[in-house]
């Protein structure tokens, strides 16, 4: 591999994780605050589409943006509500939203847009970083990116400390781990809950802008395409710690990456293996095969208050 | 699963709030056909003629409502025991996965009295047993959540039809041009499921006879028989089970190695039913379609065949509505996304509130 495919493939793994990053880290906090999101595949396409269509509406991504972060609201409050108002279960309303979000932005986009056009939407443009990117060859390459990538960093390091080194952190770890706990010291479980969904909704939904008006400048039908499943294979794989999620992503993005490099490179390797990798290392992260695994304790599990 | 949905609500209540959802989601529907300027009238009769309009649409409807209710039955079954199988999807892919590679083996085709049949779906609900019974393995080895499992499973059941259709060592076609589709060979006319009336006019399978029986067994099975009491006893209390002499271990990994093999069987049914040849993708949607209908039946088989229809003509009434009048079948993607939603919403009033 010569340093500048390497570079490249740097560049791509990079661009590839980063709706993964997004909405990995906002569906741990839900996870460790015991809310299985799985309507966070729902909550990125509502992104990228409202993105998407914003944009094209006004010309301008900024906005695109703005539309796609206050869509998600609603739909994060409608899953908030029917799991910790209503005690639905947590696996059939993300089924049922993620369903109900992909034929809404579908039919949307088809009256909006009309059928299958692929019209080039109003997008982030990349972004040139001084000093870094002036480093002769890799600068170029892996550190021109569209701005919501460099956003990934304070996120991640936002939610580490929150996690690890204030009173939240506590509370929505425990809400979690010992919601009667948390309901006996005075917090209400059902309010931290209510917060974190709504956090991960436009966590999420950052990761859908990118994927529409950041990296591609168009909308698709469907085209986050489980990347929201991914994201919660990349919790699992991470073990619910931040940072192994983040490079669980990292090596989703990486195996991604190399599905379109390794047959530049003349390698053969199977596709479909690179496909499945991500879902293959999250299995047998929960095999018990290497390591114990410490999920939340009451993940997916309604609380009731007395 | 939690004990707590197992607990059966009154009877009147729990039939008519999901048809309360079911109609209102059904208005929605309406109102969005309206919306998007399509003639009302023109989606309607599209509708009903891709769902009921001819034997030709209702054997369709009933084949795919076939494959929700195999899922189903197994998500109810494996529910019994506490267990949530969310890997459907993968279990069809297994199913159809082994369905055509024991069709293809030579000599198969050849076989007596239906073995050319018999054989390989016993083959697909093998693998999909195999594929439910290792999260149940998990469960009991490493404490594996088999919500987790069962879903990472799934995906990576779906790439493996996608791996076997991709490579010629496995169970693509022989290249005999650079065109030659990435699928399967046709299986063998001897190991096709066979048609209820003979007719391709209305290929309506035997599979929906299958379903049925195993529905009225399944019912059967739960309510009056031993191990249906042993299975309702390890889901709500597997502590008091075990010290009663119950192997809840084994009763885990049972479960949901039959939950699985009703799976592959629902992948049998389509690959040797209708579709004849392995193609990436083919159980698209299906398995997550027949876990909604699992979940929504609320731990009732009747609740089963219920969904089960309702959604086989559905979705086959909404394919046509796009091709006839020109209506999104995202449309009813919208509507069954609102049943689900509110049916999981509403089951807070369905369900006693614990003590």
């Amino acid at each position: 591999m010569t340093e500048e495919l390497f570079a490249v493939f740097i560049a791509s793994t990079i661009r590839l994780a980063t709706p993964l990053l997004l909405a990995a880290i906002g569906e741990l906090l839900s996870e460790k605050a015991g809310v299985l999101n799985m309507s966070i595949e729902g909550m990125m396409l509502t992104g990228a589409f409202a993105a998407a269509t914003g944009a094209a509406l006004s010309g301008s991504p900024m906005i695109g943006l703005v539309c796609g972060m206050v869509a998600v609201i609603p739909l994060s409050l409608l899953q908030a509500f029917l799991t910790n108002t209503l005690r639905a279960n947590q696996i059939v309303t993300g089924l049922g939203i993620n369903i109900l979000v992909l034929g809404g932005t579908t039919l949307g986009y088809r009256e909006l847009f009309g059928a299958r056009s692929r019209e080039v939407i109003p997008g982030f443009d990349k972004w040139d970083p001084p000093l870094l990117g002036d480093i002769p060859v890799v600068g170029e390459t892996i550190f021109e990116q569209v701005w919501l990538v460099y956003l990934t960093l304070p996120v991640a390091l936002l939610a580490w400390y929150v996690l690890t080194r204030t009173g939240l952190g506590v509370a929505i770890k425990a809400a979690g781990a010992a919601p009667r706990t948390v309901q006996n010291s005075g917090l209400s479980v059902t309010l931290i809950r209510y917060g974190v969904t709504l956090v991960t909704g436009l966590l999420a939904a950052l990761g859908g802008i990118f994927l529409s008006i950041g990296d591609i400048h168009t909308f698709t039908e469907g085209m986050t395409n489980g990347a929201g499943y991914l994201a919660i294979a990349a919790v699992i794989f991470g073990n619910w710690r931040l940072g192994q999620t983040i490079i669980a992503c990292l090596v989703f993005g990486a195996a991604t990456a190399l599905q379109f490099q390794l047959p530049a490179l003349g390698i053969n390797a199977p596709n479909a293996l690179l496909i499945m990798m991500p879902y293959l290392l999250a299995f047998i992260a929960v095999s018990g095969l290497v390591g114990r695994q410490s999920a939340p304790k009451t993940l997916a599990q309604p609380y009731w208050p007395r | 699963m939690t004990a707590r949905s197992l607990k059966m609500p009154g009877a009147h209540m729990s039939a008519l709030i999901p048809l309360l959802a079911v109609l209102a989601a059904f208005a929605v529907g309406l109102l969005l056909i309206v919306a998007t300027g399509a003639s009302l009238g023109q989606a309607l009769s599209a509708f009903s003629q891709g769902a009921f309009g001819s034997s030709y649409a209702i054997s369709v409807s009933l084949n795919r409502a076939t494959v929700y209710a195999l899922v189903g039955i197994g998500f109810v079954l494996s529910a019994r025991a506490g267990l949530t199988n969310v890997g459907g999807e993968g279990q069809i892919a297994m199913g159809g996965i082994a369905a055509t590679a024991v069709a293809l083996q030579p000599g198969i085709a050849d076989l007596p009295l239906g073995l050319a049949v018999i054989i390989p779906v016993l083959a697909a609900c093998l693998a999909g047993g195999l594929w439910g019974g290792l999260a149940g393995f998990l469960k009991v080895r490493a404490g594996t959540n088999e919500v987790i499992s069962t879903l990472l499973l799934s995906f990576i059941a779906i790439w493996l039809v996608y791996w076997c259709v991709q490579s010629v060592d496995l169970l693509r076609q022989p290249m005999s041009s650079g065109t030659t589709l990435p699928e399967s060979s046709t299986v063998p006319e001897s190991t096709m499921l066979p048609l209820l009336t003979g007719s391709y006019a209305s290929p309506v399978t035997v599979g929906v006879v299958i379903a049925v029986v195993l529905a009225l067994v399944a019912a059967v099975v739960l309510s009056r028989s031993t191990f249906g009491f042993d299975l309702r006893f390890v889901g709500l209390n597997p502590v008091a089970a075990a010290r009663a002499g119950i192997p809840v271990e084994r009763m885990t990994i049972l479960a949901l190695f039959l939950a699985g093999a009703l799976g592959g069987l629902a992948g049998a049914a389509m690959l040797l039913g209708e579709q004849h040849s392995l193609k990436t993708g083919f159980s698209s949607g299906y398995g997550f379609d027949g876990l909604v209908v699992g979940l929504l039946a609320r731990g009732r088989i009747s609740g089963v065949i219920a969904g089960a229809l309702l959604f086989g003509f559905l979705r086959s009434g909404g394919i046509t509505m796009e091709m006839a009048a020109g209506v999104p079948t995202a449309l009813v993607q919208v509507v069954q996304g609102l049943i689900v939603v509110a049916i999981a919403g509403a089951a807070y009033w369905m369900d006693r509130r614990p003590g």
